[in-house]
């Protein structure tokens, strides 16, 4: 595929470049709606503006049949926003980056979105295609975010009047390793390296970090708790820091797949109800009707958050006209699930984070394209106990700008007035863990741990003699659903009794958040409490595509017969 | 207790790989090492691969095979590694060069604390910061390779002397480890008086079904948790380490319930 579309492909192991003096990374918010580009000036962070002087651009890739092929929305002027919606475009994707065809995201986006997502529900990746001259073209949520990154670069190097390379990018907390996988790929398909996939929270914490600054030196200036909520049109973030120095630690990170994309959809199929039979044939009059309903929809929910109520009048042809005034108490009441899952996640965070009361928060701090719902922002001040949110902040442009200061300082930057002395430590936002004990999953990472962090546990034969053992590495996701990053068969253990051979397991993330899975064997009563076989190091995740299957696979295969067991007894 | 206390570090893990991992608590018992003629190569779960955050450079592992008496230690941490200045500390104050891990020096003296264990609400939180910006990974960008490996592991410790020092059990069984008592927190309970309280109050926590009656078993335990953590405090300023052993494991217990009351909240 890359032959077809004009970017460059760069090796993934290309990272050599210690001597050279180091450019300033840039940062990049690549959001599921819109994107942003923004870089450290030399004294403070510049948003970088499009031709059309846009600091915020719209998140497509339009695919054409002339060259040069597809145009995204960094230079792409849309005479109407109808064009984004004829099928020829694809957004959303970082919506369904590295995600399979059997997660409900994707089922549900395949129904909703004007393009083609075919799932087949088989644990493998979707199919995306684009309508070109009315046939079907098919792509990638990777490919399209690469070739949208390497608009965002030629912007950036034509801005700066410098080639770019290094970039930190900002990621939703519930990113699964599998999507940061994903997403990096894209980037080496830009030709962009990345120095930091950073949570947006943490970013968001950064400049929170910076804004802390004591006015004078010296003077470290006393802790301040911030909750951030970040919600945008795919993701939802929560984070609870504590801020002091230009430090901030975070106490707590969660996240989940929820955003404005489900406001819309809850809306969607409130109007028309039978939307997902109606437009399943994704014909020509389908595609279109399926545009004027979305672009009716969000301009009906975004005038919902500045006004009681909206009229929506469409024509979706085929007979089907909608004429109907919604007011805020019925837009509230379709999207019950959604606030509701807002208000638990914020719960979880303040829970984790064992800050003792909601009364230690001295910020809230909303960022996000949700945010200015009244709704949501009345559900964190209220569990905040809070008449007022963070004021110092743009909720659209905080992930960005934090993630410049972190291109700065990540490319080794140094401030004489003391604003770069910022850093955010950070910690993991899920749980990581292997299979045993049966079919169960033991954590051995567990949610927020500081960053970098390192935790072993040991593990045990389940059967007489057995010399081999599987060890099958999950990644806890949303609502604890479990994702296969990757597995690798421990070999050479000597032949005793289920319960005697000790398998020690031991998970490392690194600074720059790379897992790594490590296991030995030693036989307790040998005399030696050296590891019998060499130690196994395997980089995580290595699962990719069709991991879903791969579950399955490996389960059929081996059944029982390489299962371990938790070696401890515990009160 | 938190989720590193939770982990169960089998003696494998304690012992061979002592030197590699970032939460263990034995790290100062230099003994450990003397029974371990092999330490250098069993210390494995290393790579040769750069970067690694906690990695210990392949030279630290022939100190540590050498690190049979204090007087090595002693040795490694009497010179800053660039300038020579006389004893420096995590970082030399001449020169600002970090230096390599000391374990010798215990996790108080990182906060600058006495070895005591009742420690002021907020002591940590401000020298942890302070650290942490000359150590973490992600500030030592410009520094050559070999410090920047040496701040990974010195950031590494800090976090876990913070996370140690910051909760009154993990606190406890840390200082214990200091005056070389071993805490075995899996160990199984058998006065038979501790034993009747835990079934009864297991009981009660199964049995709870609101909020409320969760709620006031668990101001019950956090009671119980204040006395326990009084008792240890007495115990181990007059070093009568086996009244203190009796204080951890009951503050142990105290501390699951509270756990599990959580899960169950
Ligand atoms: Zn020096």
């Amino acid at each position: 595929m890359s032959e077809e579309v004009g970017y460059t492909v760069a090796s993934d192991s290309d990272t050599t470049r210690e001597e050279t003096s180091p450019e300033i990374a840039i940062g990049i918010d690549i959001g599921t709606c819109q994107c942003s580009l923004a870089v450290w000036n030399g004294s403070q962070v510049d948003l970088i503006r499009n031709t059309r002087n846009q600091k915020l651009m719209k998140s497509y890739v339009t695919f054409r049949n002339e060259s040069p092929s597809p145009v995204g929305g960094v230079s792409n002027q849309l005479s109407h926003e109808y064009e984004m919606l004829s099928g020829a475009s694809i957004f959303n994707m970082k919506r369904l980056i590295g995600r399979l065809d059997t997660d409900p995201i994707v089922s549900q986006a395949s129904k909703t979105l004007p393009f083609l997502i075919q799932t087949l529900g088989v644990g493998v990746k979707p199919f995306i295609a684009a309508l070109v001259n009315n046939m079907w073209r098919s792509t990638t949520p990777e490919e399209v975010v690469a070739i949208y990154l390497v608009e965002m670069k030629a912007l950036a190097e034509a801005r700066l009047k410098r080639p770019v390379r290094d970039v930190v990018l900002t990621v939703p907390a519930a990113f699964s390793r599998l999507q940061l996988t994903r997403i990096a790929r894209s980037c080496a398909m830009a030709g962009l390296h990345v120095l930091r996939l950073m949570p947006e929270p943490a970013a968001v914490a950064l400049l929170y970090a910076q804004q802390q600054l004591p006015k004078n030196m010296g003077d470290s200036g006393s802790e301040r708790v911030g909750l951030i909520f970040n919600m945008g049109a795919g993701y939802c973030d929560v984070a609870i820091i504590a801020t002091a120095g230009g430090v901030s630690q975070m106490k707590a990170l969660a996240g989940s797949s929820i955003g404005g994309e489900d406001l819309l959809q809850n809306m969607m199929h409130w109007l028309v109800p039978e939307m997902d039979s109606l437009f399943s044939g994704r014909g020509l009059d389908e595609i279109k009707s399926m545009g004027i309903l979305r672009v009716a929809t969000q301009d009906a929910i975004h005038k919902l958050s500045f006004q009681p109520t909206v009229e929506i009048d469409i024509d979706l042809g085929n007979g089907t006209k909608i004429c109907r005034v919604v007011n805020v108490e019925e837009f509230e009441e379709i999207n019950k699930g959604v606030f509701e899952k807002c208000g638990s996640l914020i719960q979880q965070c303040l829970h984790d984070s064992k800050v003792a009361n909601v009364d230690y928060i001295d910020d809230v701090i909303l960022v996000g394209g949700c945010t200015n719902i009244p709704k949501l922002k009345n559900i964190v001040t209220g569990i905040c106990n809070k008449s007022e949110v963070y004021s110092g902040i743009n909720p659209m442009e905080a992930a960005v700008r934090g993630a410049a200061l972190e291109g700065a300082l990540a490319s080794g930057v140094n401030d004489s007035f003391g604003s770069l002395d910022l850093l955010t430590i950070q910690v993991n936002a899920h749980r990581l863990g292997i299979r045993a004990d049966g079919n169960g999953f033991v954590p051995i990472i567990d949610r927020n741990t500081t960053l970098p962090a390192r935790r072993e546990m040991v593990f045990t034969t389940a059967h007489e003699n057995q010399t081999e053992a599987l060890i099958v590495v999950y990644e806890e996701g949303d609502d604890e659903k479990l994702l296969l990053l990757g597995y690798f068969k421990v070999v050479g253990i000597p032949a005793a009794p289920r319960g005697v051979p000790e398998i020690s397991v031991c998970m490392d993330i690194d600074a720059s958040n790379m897992l790594r899975v490590m296991a030995g064997v030693v036989m307790p009563g040998s005399g030696t409490r050296n590891p019998v076989v060499p130690l196994m190091e395997v980089r995580m995740p290595t699962a990719d595509d069709g991991h879903g299957l791969c579950a399955e696979a490996l389960s059929r295969s081996f059944g029982s017969t390489l299962d371990l067991v938790t070696l401890h007894n515990k009160l | 207790m938190g989720e590193e206390d939770r982990t169960p570090l089998s003696s494998f893990i304690r012992k061979t790989l002592a030197q590699s991992l970032s939460l263990q608590l034995l790290e100062e018992t230099t003994s450990q090492l003397q029974n371990q003629p092999h330490f250098s190569t069993a210390c494995s779960f290393n790579t040769n691969e750069p970067p690694r955050v906690f990695k210990t450079p392949k030279t630290n592992f022939t100190r540590n095979s050498g690190f049979s008496s204090l007087g090595s230690v002693e040795e490694i941490s009497s010179c800053c590694w660039n300038c020579k200045t006389r004893r420096p500390f995590l970082i030399c104050e001449s020169c600002g060069s970090v230096q390599p891990v000391d374990h010798s020096v215990d996790y108080f003296r990182i906060f600058g604390l006495d070895r005591r264990f009742d420690i002021e609400d907020g002591s940590l939180e401000g020298m942890y910061k302070n650290w942490q910006k000359k150590l973490h990974p992600d500030l030592v960008h410009t520094k050559s390779k070999e410090e920047r490996e040496y701040a990974a592991e010195q950031s590494a410790r800090v976090i876990d002397a913070y996370t140690t020092l910051r909760k009154p059990l993990s606190r406890a069984i840390y200082l214990m480890r200091l005056e070389g008592v071993e805490v075995d927190e899996e160990q199984t309970v058998s006065e038979p008086e501790l034993l009747g309280e835990i079934m009864e109050i297991r009981e009660a926590v199964d049995e709870a079904t609101d909020s409320q009656a969760l709620n006031k078993i668990q101001s019950q335990m956090e009671e119980k948790l204040r006395h326990w953590c009084n008792s240890f405090a007495n115990a181990f300023g007059s070093k009568s380490f086996d009244e203190a052993l009796k204080s951890i494991q009951r503050m142990t217990y105290y501390h699951r319930v509270n756990e599990e009351i959580v899960k169950k909240l």
